[in-house]
């Protein structure tokens, strides 16, 4: 869906990004991860060619630079801001002639993102809420195919976070690419598919989550919630793993696979278990430990 | 084409919903009317109208139409809904020119109202002559796309609002007030001030050449030769001061800032 060769952008000197190549698939949640700084929204720039840049883009096999490809791309920005003085239904028609779509389409988006009561109120008067939703529903204007979303719950509330990414799951359901730049790592665990790590303008990691964290090594963690702890106890399981952790009652150890049963005796021999779980490891070890590296 | 006039539309919208239009129409319907009024104490025949409001109309129409123009590149970029526009398919030269078309019809509308109904009230108590109204609506119109599209300009390739408006303010002073006193003191050091006094004295080509290019005074001799006002008459100007010339500088302004605006915006990252 999108290719990526040897892209390189530069601001006054200072690269940007430096020489970085990467495939979003078909069909695939793709997300841009790093520090700020690193490079992510200059890649998305490029992309939707807001920047002049060295290297190649193709989009469905097109060329990027070929400004009738934005036909097919829904871009939500991270900092949303429309025209003040149009009302929700005149910036989604505005954005909708641009994009050749039916006007009749704003009114069902509207109301799919629960703008239709305010249809007819300006832009300028929306909470940080009402804007974020109303930037949603232009992005989907068309049914693009290609999803390009910047940070897209950002500044936004519990409820309203868990809203859109919602819908952003339900996009991808029906078929649609999405490339996703965020800095909220959780979110990036719960949605991607792949994950392109970049830190100073280049990619240092690119993968799915599970590789990632088998490709560093970071075991999984085995948390077991016990009726007592005692000093025995954990010098029995330090013999086995080095790293463990107790909190209150809770023990919990990174551990290989096929450690987890002899661990697990041991621990039955001294106390009674209570609750046992194994955490696979998140995207934030990952990334904290790439970046480190 | 098409995204053309929608960000035309948008333009002319966005101006009409915040009631800019309105105000402005108002200001030069009152400004022609009280002009038309106290130059004689009794209401004037438009020529004398005209001649008194060639002041306070290439000053206000400079203004307005540079303050209209200047944020509207750079402004948007600030709030960040730049980006937003050109992730749709639309070129940075359609952007350009659907902003340029939109203003221009939110300054024609302001001048079409304002002097259009002071024309009618003005025609009702004193004697008009449509041709000379006319033209100096239409100089007033081409004089206003002349100061937008510089604007434009500024705001294609300034990268902050603040510095934008700065340049506009500078640029209005240039030609308003320093562009003259240039002039003027060049001709004194090279000529003492004794031309001043001299009657019928001719100034040397290239300060005649110099004083056309600016817009203020191509607008100027637009009128004042369409009108053939009487102090006009008494004056030895040179034969390329008349309407054609005139219109000429005005139209290469206006279509010079449009294509540098361009040419910049679409190298410019955003």
């Amino acid at each position: 869906m999108i290719e990526v060769k040897n892209l390189r952008k530069e601001y006054d000197g200072i690269v940007a990004v430096n020489n970085i190549s990467f495939e979003v698939k078909k069909g695939e949640i793709f997300a841009l991860l790093g520090p700020n700084g690193a490079g992510k929204t200059t890649t998305i720039k490029a992309i939707l060619g807001l920047i002049n840049y060295d290297g190649e883009i193709y989009i469905e096999e097109k060329n990027a630079r070929n400004k009738d490809i934005k036909k097919y791309i829904g871009y939500l920005p991270e900092i949303v801001s429309f025209y003040d003085n149009l009302t929700a239904l005149q910036t989604l028609q505005f954005f909708a002639e641009l994009k050749g779509v039916d006007r009749y389409e704003c009114i069902k988006l509207l109301k799919e993102f629960g703008l239709k009561e305010s249809a007819n109120r300006k832009v300028g008067e929306f909470s940080k809420g009402m804007k974020q939703r109303l930037a949603l529903a232009q992005c989907l204007l068309g049914k693009p195919k290609l999803l390009i979303l910047d940070e897209p719950t950002s500044g936004l509330d519990a409820l309203g976070a868990y809203e859109i990414r919602n819908k952003i799951k339900e996009m991808n359901k029906k078929g649609v690419t999405i490339l996703l730049c965020s800095h909220i790592l959780s979110e990036v665990q719960e949605l991607a598919d792949r994950v392109a790590i970049m830190d100073k303008g280049k990619i240092i990691a690119m993968d799915t989550v599970e590789n990632l964290g088998k490709m560093l090594n970071i075991q999984p963690k085995l948390k077991i919630e016990v009726e007592k702890i005692t000093d025995a106890l954990i010098k029995k399981i330090e013999e086995i793993v080095k790293e463990i952790e107790v909190k209150e009652n809770i023990i919990e150890v990174s551990c290989p696979p096929d450690l987890k049963l002899q661990i697990i005796n041991e621990i039955e021999k001294e106390t009674k278990i209570i609750d046992f779980k194994t955490v696979e490891p998140t995207l934030e070890e990952i990334f904290i430990k790439m970046v480190k590296k | 084409m098409k995204e053309i006039f929608a960000i035309a539309k948008k333009e002319y919208m966005d101006n009409w919903r915040n009631k800019w239009i309105i105000a402005v129409s108002a200001i030069f319907l009152i400004l022609t009317l009280v002009t038309s009024y106290f130059s004689k104490g009794k209401w004037s025949d438009m020529s004398t109208t005209i001649a008194g409001m060639m002041l306070w109309v290439v000053l206000l129409i400079s203004i307005i139409s540079l303050m209209l123009g200047y944020a509207t590149i750079v402004g948007e970029q600030e709030k960040g809904s730049l980006p937003l526009l050109l992730s749709y398919p639309v070129s940075r030269e359609e952007t350009i020119l659907g902003k340029f078309l939109g203003l221009s019809c939110v300054i024609i509308s302001t001048l079409l109202v304002g002097f259009g109904f002071a024309g009618i009230i003005i025609g009702i108590k004193a004697e008009i002559n449509l041709i000379e109204y006319f033209s100096f609506i239409f100089a007033s119109i081409l004089f206003a796309l002349v100061y937008l599209s510089i604007a434009i300009f500024f705001s294609s390739f300034l990268k902050k609002r603040s510095t934008a408006i700065g340049a506009v303010i500078f640029l209005w002073f240039l030609f308003s007030i320093i562009w003259d006193m240039i002039l003027t003191g060049l001709l004194i050091i090279n000529y003492g001030l004794n031309f001043i006094e001299k009657g019928g004295w001719m100034a040397p080509n290239w300060y005649y050449i110099a004083a056309i290019i600016n817009p203020n005074e191509a607008f100027g001799i637009f009128v004042t030769t369409i009108i053939k006002m009487e102090w006009m008459r008494r004056l030895k100007l040179p034969s390329y001061y008349n309407p054609y010339v005139a219109g000429t500088i005005l139209f290469l302004w206006t279509i010079i800032s449009l294509s540098l605006a361009i040419y910049i915006f679409r190298k410019r990252d955003l």
